[in-house]
């Protein structure tokens, strides 16, 4: 595993434990309350509407959609990789400063 | 092509702003990484104001259609339950990812002068985003919100003086009725997206005038950090960590898109276990472990006061921790690891 390689792993997880964390918390508070069960049947609210879809058919449709997020951020992300390879040498080797660095024309 | 450019150049003069961009560096350390919290914000601030937006197209705030608009929103518009489940988890991410960002300057100490007013503001930002979780939270109308809402409401009540008055303006009377819930959509949609606004403008030039900071090890020793150009060596970096972000955020609502309990029932008896959004779990496992006097003092009050104090002391943390690389900065920083250690262990403690 290259430097960068590593470098991108680690960053990508910590951009994404946090938000899991808080997903996971949130997830928790969504659950039924945590009252005797004799109590929860009388008092706990029961959800009104179903959170998401149930006929089979329109819940493969999101998973096929969230597929084909999946598919098209991973394509993205080999781009954007092809691009960061290319600034970052085009910095390394100072090319983005060399226009600054060249002297001035002496005009006539 | 040049004719239109030039006539753009001419009247809104964008050269000076995309030269700055192009001289911008970021300074390259081990805690690069915190730079990307910063733009993951302004991300989930943007999907929270599409979906907002869409949302708010249905969204019906009065006490007879408040709760059947939302039911509405969720069974009958086309993708209404994913926009809604964005809408919610992305503020969930947003609330985390700007915890992440302040305690990240808070224990790097990218506070120290001269960004004092960077944090500032950073903190007013954190204040409007509870803020938004807050009134936003009532809006399905259901059993379980207004029961929050009533809780959450009653807590200034203590406060000797001001306390009944803020209730009353926060209630818009003198219980949670259908007034609270226009005031409070009202306050959700206008009022603190304006406030946001006003305090990400200023927190932006201000990052913008000062630059980011870098270490404080290298800068006690005078030492230059490598830099990165911002355009487009950072840039690019940041759109990696925004479309895993909007993948992440995509997959958990759908998987996990939140329901609507039944509609709220002003005369009902408050349902057992009753929770706060995540964000505030810490503070209401503090106020149910407080007894009722502390010293003479109602303990709700003696809560309350404290918390105050503490939400202060994080306000000011750059005066108190004025000399961040001595003893002093390094007792605030074992008092900032505490303290987080407190909110995560009471959080986790209020769901079990």
């Amino acid at each position: 595993m290259t430097r960068r390689r590593r470098w991108f792993s680690i960053l990508t997880a910590l951009a994404i434990v946090p938000c899991l964390f808080a997903a996971a918390l949130a997830a928790w508070g969504q659950d039924a309350p945590t009252v005797p069960v004799e109590q929860a049947a009388i008092k706990s609210p029961v959800q009104q509407a179903e959170p998401a879809p149930r006929p089979p058919r329109e819940r493969m449709a999101v998973y096929v959609l969230l597929a084909w997020v999946w598919f098209s951020i991973v394509a993205l992300l080999g781009f954007l990789r092809l691009r960061i390879r290319e600034a970052d040498r085009v910095f390394h080797m100072g090319l983005d400063r060399a226009a600054e660095k060249k002297p001035k024309e002496s005009r006539p | 092509m040049n004719v239109v450019r030039a006539w753009i150049e001419e009247r809104l003069g964008l050269r000076a702003v995309t030269h700055f961009l192009e001289k911008k560096e970021v300074p390259r350390h081990k805690h690069t990484f915190l730079y990307y919290t910063g733009s993951s914000i302004l991300l989930f601030l943007g999907i929270q104001i599409v979906t907002g937006v869409l949302l708010a197209f249905y969204y019906q705030p009065t006490l007879a259609e408040a709760n059947a608009s939302v039911v509405r929103i969720m069974t009958e518009m086309p993708l209404g339950w994913l926009i809604r489940s964005v809408h919610s988890w992305s503020a969930t991410f947003m609330i985390a990812i700007v915890f992440v960002h302040l305690l990240g300057i808070a224990f790097t100490k990218a506070y120290r002068k001269p960004r004092e007013a960077t944090w500032i503001t950073g903190v007013l930002l954190l204040g409007a985003s509870l803020a938004f979780g807050f009134t936003g939270y009532l809006l399905p109308w259901d059993e379980l919100s207004l029961a929050a809402t009533k809780v959450g409401t009653n807590l200034p009540k203590a406060l000797p003086f001001v306390g009944a008055w803020l209730t009353q303006v926060m209630r818009a009377g003198e219980d949670v009725t259908g007034d609270t819930l226009s005031r409070f959509f009202i306050v959700h949609v206008s009022v603190l997206p304006l406030a946001i606004m006003a305090f990400l403008g200023v927190h932006l030039f201000l990052v913008q005038r000062h630059g980011m900071s870098g270490p404080l090890a290298e800068e006690k020793k005078n030492v230059k950090v490598p830099a990165l150009p911002f355009w487009p060596n950072f840039v690019f970096r940041e759109a990696a960590v925004w479309l895993v972000l909007l993948g992440v955020l995509i997959t958990i609502a759908i998987v996990a898109a939140p329901g609507i309990g039944p509609k709220a029932d002003m005369m009902a008896p408050a349902p057992e276990g009753i929770k706060p959004e995540w964000y505030f779990l810490f503070m209401f496992q503090t106020l149910k472990l407080f007894p009722a006097t502390i010293l003479g003092l109602n303990g709700e009050l003696f809560a309350l006061l404290l918390m105050m104090v503490g939400m202060g002391l994080i306000a000011f943390l750059p005066f108190i921790d004025n000399r961040p690389a001595e003893r002093k900065g390094r007792i605030i920083s074992g008092l900032a690891w505490a303290g987080l250690a407190y909110a995560v262990g009471m959080s986790i403690w209020s769901l079990l």
